[in-house]
């Protein structure tokens, strides 16, 4: 789909710097109220599965990689990697998409931190996902936040 | 005289006319009624964005009975919620008011053809029918499809059939389609659509309407042994039932 997908303009805006507030105060026994987001763009795309992958702004700052599933079901769900300095955290995540015929249909949901490496390795948590997905160039606009306890 | 049809078919789904790339697969299965169904893509690429066509044909028995539903299966992992097809909705009371051009350009999702059986008399005549497949409204997060249907000659008709696309499935409900007065309804048996191909859609940029043709149904990078899987079921309005199914054959390397 290479071809294809030079011809798609993929703009993703990602909040999953939460994963990264929460690994950062992991030896901490409180709550971290976090909110934060993203840019990804189109890398691939197999059937029904899309590849996004790009930079995250906000409270930690990385690259991320996201696998997204829209299969006709309204219950979208997400899978990503946050790679930041001292390590990368992973999480998954679904949402219920409203508006599909529409050309940039909205989803919110949750998402669970899944694991971590390095200073994250035992990064643990959960909170809300949110965001638009763009029909027409993959462009996922996500948020991410919650109150996450470390 | 103008017939109303309205089919509701999920946006994923469309009968499709056979490509030229390749021989669409066929399989036949005997119920009370004979039918089979066929699917292909084009370009056969895989990972790549695809038109996908499906078809079916109804061979119907000595005491015919008219289509009720039906539900077509398809493999899972087609990108067929994530073509960017049918991005803008049509309103199926405005597309059997006003036909085709009461729907935005960026429903359209395809094109197809049908056959369909009218008593008249004595005899049976065969109508050719032209489609037109749009993306419906959602009210309820599924995608939905419009099939607007044209017929011409013996008899002038129009009508619109609306389906679901579910995950792996496409579910149609067929209406009773009423022929001429004091004749039985018209029986559909043939159908094919064509998801996808040379479309045109428009979209925003910086203040102006920009043309842009939608890629099409993406293939998964991988193909499942024995190939794409497709199987329907359909069910008549005497209650009898057909089954069909068939494969798209894994695309060859390149």
């Amino acid at each position: 789909m290479h071809d294809v997908v030079s011809r798609w303009r993929f703009r993703v805006l990602s909040l999953f710097g939460c994963c990264l507030l929460l690994a950062a105060g992991a030896n901490a026994a409180s709550v971290l109220n976090v909110h934060d987001e993203g840019r990804l763009h189109y890398v691939h795309a197999s059937g029904s599965v899309i590849v996004d992958e790009g930079s995250v702004s906000g409270s930690f700052p990385g690259s991320v990689r996201v696998r997204f599933l829209y299969d006709g079901e309204p219950q979208v769900s997400a899978s990503f990697t946050i790679t930041g300095h001292g390590g990368s955290i992973s999480a998954r995540g679904t949402g219920r998409l409203s508006s599909p015929t529409s050309a940039t249909p909205s989803f919110r949901g949750h998402m669970t931190i899944t694991g971590g490496t390095g200073r994250y390795a035992h990064i643990r948590g959960s909170g809300e996902l949110s965001g638009v997905y763009n029909r027409r160039s993959y462009a996922l606009a996500v948020q991410a936040s919650g109150k996450l306890p470390y | 005289m103008a017939l109303a049809l309205c089919v509701c078919l999920p946006a994923a789904t469309a009968l499709a006319a056979p490509t030229a790339a390749a021989p669409p697969a066929v399989s036949t299965a005997t119920a009370t009624q004979a039918a089979s169904i066929e699917a292909g893509f084009a370009p056969e690429r895989l990972g790549a964005a695809t038109t996908v066509s499906l078809g079916f044909q109804i061979a119907p028995g000595e005491a015919p009975s008219g289509l009720a539903a039906m539900q077509l299966a398809y493999p899972r992992d087609l990108g067929l919620a994530t073509s960017g097809l049918g991005v803008a909705p049509c309103q199926p009371a405005a597309l059997e008011d006003f036909g085709i051009h009461a729907c935005p350009a960026d429903s359209k999702m395809g094109s197809g053809t049908a056959e369909v059986e009218i008593p008249l008399g004595p005899s049976v005549v065969t109508e050719s029918v032209a489609l037109t497949l749009f993306a419906g409204a959602s009210p309820d997060g599924y995608l939905h499809v419009l099939v607007y249907a044209v017929g011409a000659r013996p008899v002038e008709a129009q009508v619109v059939l609306s389906g679901v696309l579910l995950p792996g499935r496409l579910s149609v409900t067929v209406p009773p389609i009423p022929s001429l007065p004091q004749a039985p309804d018209v029986i559909l048996t043939r159908m094919r659509l064509t998801l996808g191909g040379r479309l045109t859609y428009y979209e925003r940029v910086h203040g102006r309407s920009v043309a842009y043709h939608p890629p099409g149904v993406g293939l998964p990078d991988s193909c499942p042994r024995g190939g794409f899987p497709f199987a329907a079921t359909f069910a008549f309005i005497d209650g009898s039932r057909a089954l069909a199914s068939t494969a798209v054959p894994c695309p060859r390397h390149h």
